[in-house]
């Protein structure tokens, strides 16, 4: 019942005018971003943070629309691979596996509306889950301390970047990037500077959300002059949009276990919506692959990934709104924008802010019916928008990242630290070291040394406390388990790729 | 190779970071002290980024020469950006890095600077106009 209550408060604050126009905006421009190669959730939802500051937005307007931005993304993302077999961001990879070889039988229509139905039915799974089961975890975290908040981040650092396969040394090592970066600037409870070199832009600290345009959209630029330009790919044409029902809804297990398994993943800290693709695609495979049709254009390996990822891409808001911890790079993103608005994400919020985060619930209700329709009979005009050329396209993206940088503090110093970030995003991703737990070691860093400043002034300086609790017991436990199960397997897929070679 | 230069330059730099906070101290009230946390993040940084150098993990391909020259002409014109936007103000500039950032990107020449001057007229229009930010149509150059 209370449930019930909270989400007609939502539904109040979703329908006003405001909030229903950002909606429908972030759904169309988050499924161009997302169609658009080389354009995902990430570095799309990065680039609009700045905007809605120029905007004068207030927090409950700015993630909705980011919000919408990021399901409209996880909308758009399968469009590019189904047509050109070019994923349009990470988790869409592996839409493109039965994809594209269903467009090239003659059944792209069918193949957009399976994708956008079981997008339809993995994020209104994930929604669901996320109206149960965000305010419970809430209700939980409030017995947290100071020293369970610090077990929590060291977890969060621990586990961001996933089990897929990266060296997780690199994975810590970022982390800690992020958190030496944090530190630079005044120091909270003491007032003295750390490491700004006399320099007196440098005392508030390194904004995040300039930090983070630098790292997604600036480091995109880098890549992107990197590989060679192709003549454009030619896409497959759509002759209808109208799809065959029958294929669409023999679907239906397909998509339902998708958004299950894409759930769990989304909610599990640092596995985030390409993880919900993967597993859900892999198990759909172990389930129904009878006839070796997998890959070949099987309508349930495209079912199967599209509802994992925009599952688990719900399911990673969970976290991040009622722990404060956020479960993906996009979601990470989004809490750099929170915090920056001085709304701190955490157990207190669903107290203090109700109208915010019932507010968002039901937007996001709202966004994935209207992504549904707009996805449907729309998907010609997507199409047609998708052959922007990248040179035309890449060099206004950049622009509008300056302005908004520039819109922020009006100094061109911030420019000057977003070029300085692009460069460091650009080279840490050519070492295979993810940006994600760097972001959130930026993020998390001043809350994480507070936590445990209060943490020892409440123990009077004993260290013990840290580990005097059995919630962070617990977490340590656990933080210690993912990153043996990450050594290991990053050391069997070396054994495996030694023993290939 | 890389991974182990990486891990070297990462080292020193968490190696001099960690130093460098030995010498921040506070005589007042906080148990923590300002020194503690950076140290707590610089040691463990040091010996991750020293087993990178003693056991490297993975390869990379950097872009060769005339990649790596574009790529270098994209952040010339992004830091060019940067210094002249306020001498020139907000549209030169802007419709200059936009068309300079598309040419990199191989686009024609002719088009690109069309590009860069619509683009820019329309973000000054959508930024200045409809949204008030105080963006100068002319810079410090021109007097403005």
């Amino acid at each position: 019942m209370e449930i019930l209550t909270s989400l007609g408060l939502g539904f109040s604050v979703a329908v006003q005018p405001l909030h229903l126009a950002l909606l429908l905006f972030g759904c169309f421009a988050g499924t161009l971003i997302g169609a658009m190669p080389g354009l995902g959730p990430v570095n799309g939802v990065a680039i609009l943070i700045p905007l809605t500051f120029a905007f004068g937005f207030d927090a409950t307007a700015s993630l909705i629309l980011l919000s919408a931005v990021y399901f409209g993304c996880m909308y758009g993302g399968r469009i590019s691979s189904i047509l050109l077999n070019i994923p349009g961001d990470e988790p869409a990879v592996m839409t493109t596996l039965d994809g594209y070889p269903m467009a090239q039988k003659g059944q792209a229509a069918n193949a957009l509306a399976i994708s956008g139905v079981a997008s339809f039915v993995g994020a209104t799974v994930a929604i669901v889950g996320l109206t149960l089961f965000a305010p419970l975890l809430a209700r939980a975290a409030i017995y947290f301390g100071p020293a369970d908040y610090f077990a929590l981040y060291v977890m969060a650092f621990a586990t961001i970047g996933g089990l897929a396969g990266v060296d997780p040394r690199k994975t810590l090592l970022s982390a800690l990037i992020g958190l030496m970066i944090a530190t630079i600037g005044l120091d909270p409870a003491t007032g003295i500077p750390r490491y700004t070199g006399g320099s007196f832009d440098l005392y508030d600290g390194i904004d995040p959300i300039v930090a983070l345009v630098g790292l997604f959209a600036i480091s995109e630029l880098m890549f992107l002059l990197e590989k060679t330009i192709k003549d454009r790919d030619t896409a497959i044409k759509l002759d209808t949009w109208i799809p065959d029902l029958k294929v669409v809804f023999g679907t239906g297990w397909a998509t339902v276990r998708g958004s299950v398994v894409g759930f769990v993943a989304g909610v599990l800290p640092g596995a985030g919506a390409s993880l919900g693709a993967v597993m859900s695609y892999s198990i759909e495979k172990q389930v129904s692959n009878k006839n070796g049709s997998f890959g070949k254009g099987d309508p349930k390996g495209v079912a199967a990934p599209e509802a994992g990822n925009n599952s688990a891409s719900a399911g990673a808001l969970i976290p991040m709104l009622s722990l404060g911890v956020p479960g993906s790079g996009t979601t990470a993103v989004m809490l750099a924008m929170l915090i920056s608005l001085n709304v701190q994400p955490g157990p207190l919020l669903f107290e203090r802010q109700p109208d915010l985060v019932w507010g968002l619930v039901a937007s996001l209700y709202m966004a994935n019916v209207m992504l549904l329709v707009l996805n449907l009979p729309l998907i010609g005009l997507f199409t047609r928008l998708m052959a922007v050329p990248t040179w035309a396209l890449m060099p206004l993206v950049v622009a509008i990242s300056f302005i908004g940088v520039y819109s922020i503090s009006n100094s061109t110093f911030d420019l000057y630290i977003m070029i300085a970030f692009g460069v460091l995003g650009y080279v840490l991703r050519k070492l295979d070291i993810t940006l994600v737990p760097l972001v959130l070691g930026l993020l998390l860093g001043a809350d994480m040394e507070n936590n445990l400043r209060r943490a020892l002034s409440i123990s009077g300086g004993d260290y013990g406390v840290l580990i005097a609790s059995w919630i962070s017991i617990a977490l340590y436990i656990a933080t210690a388990a993912f990153l043996a199960l990450s050594v290991w397997l990053a050391l069997r897929d070396k054994k495996r790729a030694a023993d290939a070679s | 190779m890389s991974i182990r230069l990486a891990g070297v330059a990462i080292f020193l730099v968490a190696a001099l970071y960690a130093w460098t906070a030995q010498d921040y101290t506070a005589s007042f009230g906080d148990v923590l002290g300002p020194s503690v946390f950076p140290v707590m993040v610089g040691i463990p940084a040091m010996a991750l980024a020293l087993s990178l150098v003693v056991f490297p993990g993975g390869s990379v391909s950097w872009p060769s020469g005339p990649r790596l020259l574009r790529q270098a002409m994209a952040l010339a014109a992004l830091i060019a950006y940067a210094l002249l936007l306020e001498p020139l103000g907000f549209p030169l500039a802007t419709a200059a890095v936009i068309a300079a950032v598309a040419m990199v990107l191989d686009g024609p020449a002719i088009k690109s600077v069309l590009i860069g001057i619509a683009g820019s007229l329309s973000l000054w229009v959508l930024f200045d106009q409809l949204l008030g930010l105080p963006i100068d149509f002319l810079g410090t150059l021109f007097g403005g």
